[in-house]
């Protein structure tokens, strides 16, 4: 009996050093490359943020969670991608599978933080309009769907989409085409 | 599709327009404390594992010790006692490596798969207990119905009773039920516990999976 004891007393310490001090022992440079790394590449933080969330606050707590999350894999990360490319993949996997919506992010729809518009120089009405209208019924996909088409926006190719996802490239243009299907149903009711 | 290439198009543009945080803004970020599931489910199992050790510790002081001996049944909740140990172990370990594999750097599927299996360890892992226990609970019932200090009441009951048979039948059933009563609580209070911090993820993980079907 004394013996499991002392086992769980090791393991919850092992754990705990592992999860609450990461920083632990971490030098003022790695803080600093780490730190100056996001700042360059915060955009895609950002961008993520904007489709996953519908608010200020939880824009910025997504946000938070996602550097936290980038922190704790950076240890891990060995330049053998780019910092960006691997910053798509936690951000995305943050949003998917970590984060949970708080309760205030569903009721208060006070901030669109995809839809803070630009007053761009040829200004379109139409156009305006029907991209207004892209961006709401995006919001109406599913976690899945979202990353897909996130992804595309951003220009990334089926290899890596089927990479970052974990299914085959077949399958993540046969998911492509279905969401764009749903997103013409949505607007074409 | 025309209105999706419109939307890449106004998405790439405005890059610009989001906010920007400055350098010290994301310094303090890494100094805070994570939210996210993962961090909820280790706490709550190493809760969950220390729980049922402290149940089997404090479930088991000496004069439960005498009463197994008065009861005949020392034998079998001693080998129940070093299997629950020795499988505590075990599962301790695979909670342990499972946890170890959680890398946001996997592929979405792959990381949702091995933060589901953490879960299912734990899962298992009460179950396990709960066997355990109701498997205790029973041989204690026969060696008190045996060798207790009330069986012969007990006996002289159920010959008094008339229908001996239907007096056992019921004396069972209603222990039966009452375990039962207790599984279906802690079976709710699980759902409920990891339904509020998994849904999401396993609804998005059963997405992926059908893909591939």
């Amino acid at each position: 009996m004394v013996f499991c004891w002392q086992h769980v007393t090791i393991l919850q310490l092992n754990l705990l050093i592992d999860n609450l001090l990461p920083t632990q022992g971490v030098n003022k440079e790695l803080e600093h490359k780490f730190v100056t790394e996001i700042e360059n590449n915060q955009n895609i933080v950002h961008k993520v943020c904007s489709l996953y969330t519908t608010n200020r606050d939880a824009h910025n707590d997504l946000f938070q969670e996602i550097t936290i999350q980038l922190w704790k894999a950076y240890p891990k990360f060995r330049g053998d991608s780019k910092f960006s490319t691997w910053m798509y993949r936690v951000a995305l996997n943050t949003a998917i599978t970590l984060y949970r919506k708080s309760k205030k992010s569903i009721k208060t729809q006070d901030f669109d933080s995809v839809i803070y518009r630009i007053k761009t120089e040829e200004y379109d009405a139409t156009e305006e309009k029907q991209l207004q209208l892209m961006y709401k019924a995006v919001r109406q996909l599913g976690d899945i769907e979202k990353a897909l088409v996130f992804l595309y926006l951003e220009d990334k190719d089926y290899s890596e989409i089927s990479e970052t996802l974990g299914i085959s490239e077949v399958n993540a243009r046969v998911k492509m085409n279905r969401v764009k299907n749903k997103l013409r149903t949505i607007l074409n009711p | 599709m025309d209105e999706l290439e419109l939307l890449k198009k106004d998405w790439q543009k405005k890059e610009e327009h989001h906010p920007k945080l400055s350098y010290n803004e994301i310094y303090s970020m890494i100094k805070k404390k994570s939210s996210s599931t993962v961090k909820w489910i280790f706490y709550i199992s190493i809760i969950e594992f220390v729980f049922w050790a402290v149940l089997n510790l404090i479930s088991y002081s000496k004069e439960s010790l005498e009463l197994e001996k008065t009861w005949h049944i020392y034998e079998i909740t001693t080998t129940l006692t070093i299997i629950n140990y020795v499988v505590l172990i075990y599962f301790i370990y695979k909670f342990y490596s499972n946890y170890k594999l959680i890398s946001l750097t996997e592929s979405s599927k792959k990381l949702m798969k091995t933060i589901l299996n953490v879960k299912r360890t734990v899962s298992q892992y009460v179950l396990f207990n709960i066997g355990i226990f109701v498997a205790y609970l029973l041989v204690s019932l026969y060696g008190n119905l045996n060798y207790g200090a009330s069986s012969n009441k007990i006996r002289e009951a159920a010959s008094q009773s008339g229908n001996e048979t239907l007096f056992w039948v019921m004396l069972f059933g209603m222990v039966l039920i009452a375990i039962a009563i207790v599984l279906i609580l802690i079976w709710f209070f699980y759902k409920l516990l990891y339904g509020i911090l998994l849904n999401r993820l396993r609804k998005n993980y059963t997405e992926l999976k059908k893909l591939e079907v």
